[in-house]
């Protein structure tokens, strides 16, 4: 077992085995992570076999975890000094990972279906949004182990003899969230806040401690873990895309922050219904001939009463009784004029070809 | 004027095909038309149905119920749509297959409304004046009648002219 090595290693030579085990936390931190964002619709696109390779890799980890507790010296003044650096928001989502952590450890192995294991996972985060955000169900324990997710690990190692400060936190930042109005902007608030924390820890262990390669080491791993994480979120995005009435509204900014091209997506899918609010405004195809308005026809306003039409049936119009179908007034005095209605029509084209290759270069 | 020419191409059935001035403007209007079409099966106008007859886009059939409580209740009426081929730039010809005792429709079915003639705007569409003839059951317009003994009748004796009309609308329509 992987465990078994890292807790006879000292520390120093650990730093190999160490990056290993924390290769394969980042895995299973990812699976975890996967299995709390997704929930019932990674269910359904995963087989039940995938499914149980996934949740056996968390039980080798936790043992890694707890094996690892000797070397949590280090790791646990960091996270202190994270806990401290950071708000009382964000040291919620550690503690959700903490809860979802220790369910799925203790109580995966046994039970082999993976959905007994995941309506655990569900209830523990009931109980999490239960104490925390009473007013948003699943979506916020859903959020904060989403965000919280390099803090796990840390955690996963002190949780053994640093319990209790970090529970002090969390209580506090329990009190502060359901005296908050609103558990969704604090998700939101811990998801902006959490780059900085990314850089404290960083900072912190670098500064203090001799071990700095490890932590360091550490830290580049955490970071390649959230990079990793991210593509998750960019599939849990995906995933998500046509249950978009119950997503909350922290995950799209968690996006948006985090992976450009998804939140590109997700704008551009933003962008369609008020695309088609304006439809109604200028309408897609002439109203006289059903043609599709190009870009110079719907910008073409010959009439003040604002009716649109494309110039071809403009043009046909001022051959006959040149009146707006609108408003069935005469069409302004100026194209009359200059008439010899042929010339005035392709006085009124050329324009509107300069303007549309103009439009065109913007 | 302009009606008169339409009614006697009307009568021809077939007129659209008749005609050679316009030879390639049968595909815009179709578009037209198609639209049209769709639009008043998604919403169709009250007591009334339209259609195309047979294989011609250009040639409708329009059915309309008598309006209730008018002297109409209760008849069937068909009309005749012929789209021209410079439809929608010209208006349709809409004839009156069934006989109606109407101010406004004379006897070879020819209907006086103002949107057929020069009040029609391209902007119009069959559906708009499915609803205008459907107005024109309701109140009949004796200022612009086609038939001039009927809108003296309508304005001097409506009851009389109710009469009539039921018993033509019973006689004709049913």
């Amino acid at each position: 077992m992987v465990s078994d090595s890292i807790i006879n290693a000292s520390i120093p030579n650990v730093s190999k085995d160490f990056g290993k085990k924390k290769r394969a936390n980042r895995s299973a931190k990812l699976k975890q992570c996967k299995l709390d964002a997704r929930r019932e619709q990674w269910l359904s696109q995963v087989k039940n076999k995938n499914c149980k390779e996934e949740m056996n890799v968390p039980v080798v980890v936790s043992s890694g975890g707890g094996g690892g507790g000797q070397f949590n010296g280090p790791v646990i003044e960091t996270r202190k000094k994270v806990a401290k650096c950071c708000n009382d928001l964000k040291v919620q989502s550690p503690r959700v990972e903490e809860i979802n952590h220790h369910d799925s450890d203790s109580e995966s192995s046994p039970s082999n279906s993976p959905t007994s294991s995941i309506s655990r996972e569900n209830d523990s985060g009931t109980t999490y949004t239960g104490s925390s955000s009473s007013s948003t169900s699943s979506f916020s324990s859903r959020g904060g182990c989403f965000s919280g997710s390099i803090s796990e690990e840390e955690d996963g190692n002190g949780d053994e003899d640093e319990d209790d400060g970090c529970l002090d936190d969390w209580e506090a930042a329990a009190d502060a969230l359901v005296g908050a109005p609103d558990a969704n902007q604090g998700h939101y608030q811990n998801a902006n806040l959490f780059p900085e924390r990314e850089t404290t820890v960083g900072l912190s262990s670098g500064a203090q401690h001799p071990s700095c390669e490890n932590v360091d080491a550490q830290v580049e791993i955490l970071k390649s873990d959230r990079v990793g994480i991210l593509g998750r979120g960019s599939e849990n995005g995906r995933a998500w895309r046509p249950d978009d009435a119950f997503r909350p509204q922290s995950l799209p900014n968690l996006e948006k922050q985090r992976s450009f091209p998804s939140g590109a997506e997700r704008l551009q899918g933003f962008t369609n219904p008020w695309g088609r609010n304006t439809t109604p405004r200028v309408p897609t195809s002439c109203p006289i001939c059903c043609e599709d308005l190009d870009l110079t026809d719907s910008s073409f306003l010959p009439c003040p009463c604002g009716f649109h039409l494309c110039l071809f049936c403009h043009k046909r119009i001022l051959e006959a009784d040149a009146r707006c179908p609108g408003c069935r007034k005469e069409y302004a005095s100026e194209p009359l004029e200059k008439e010899a209605s042929v010339s005035g029509g392709s006085l009124t084209i050329r324009l509107a070809r300069s303007c549309s290759m103009s439009c065109s270069r913007v | 004027m302009m009606m008169n020419s339409g009614s006697s191409s009307g009568g021809g059935g077939s007129s659209g095909g008749g005609r050679t001035s316009w030879p390639s403007t049968t595909s815009p209007s179709g578009k037209r038309i198609q639209k049209e079409l769709k639009e008043l099966d998604s919403h169709p106008p009250p007591l009334s149905s339209a259609g195309p007859i047979a294989d011609s886009l250009n040639h409708w059939l329009a059915t309309f119920l008598g309006p209730p409580g008018t002297p109409y209740e209760g008849g069937i009426f068909f009309l005749d749509i012929l789209f021209p081929n410079e439809y929608p730039f010209k208006p349709p010809k809409v004839m009156f297959k069934t006989r109606i005792y109407h101010c406004n429709v004379d006897s070879s079915g020819n209907v006086n409304l103002d949107i057929l003639k020069d009040g029609w705007s391209p902007a119009l569409t069959i559906s708009k004046v499915l609803l205008a003839i459907r107005s024109i059951f309701l109140n009949p317009d004796p200022y612009n009648a086609l038939v001039p003994p009927i809108a003296h009748l309508y304005q001097v004796d409506r009851k009389r002219h109710d009469e009539l009309a039921a018993a033509w609308t019973h006689r004709f329509a049913k």
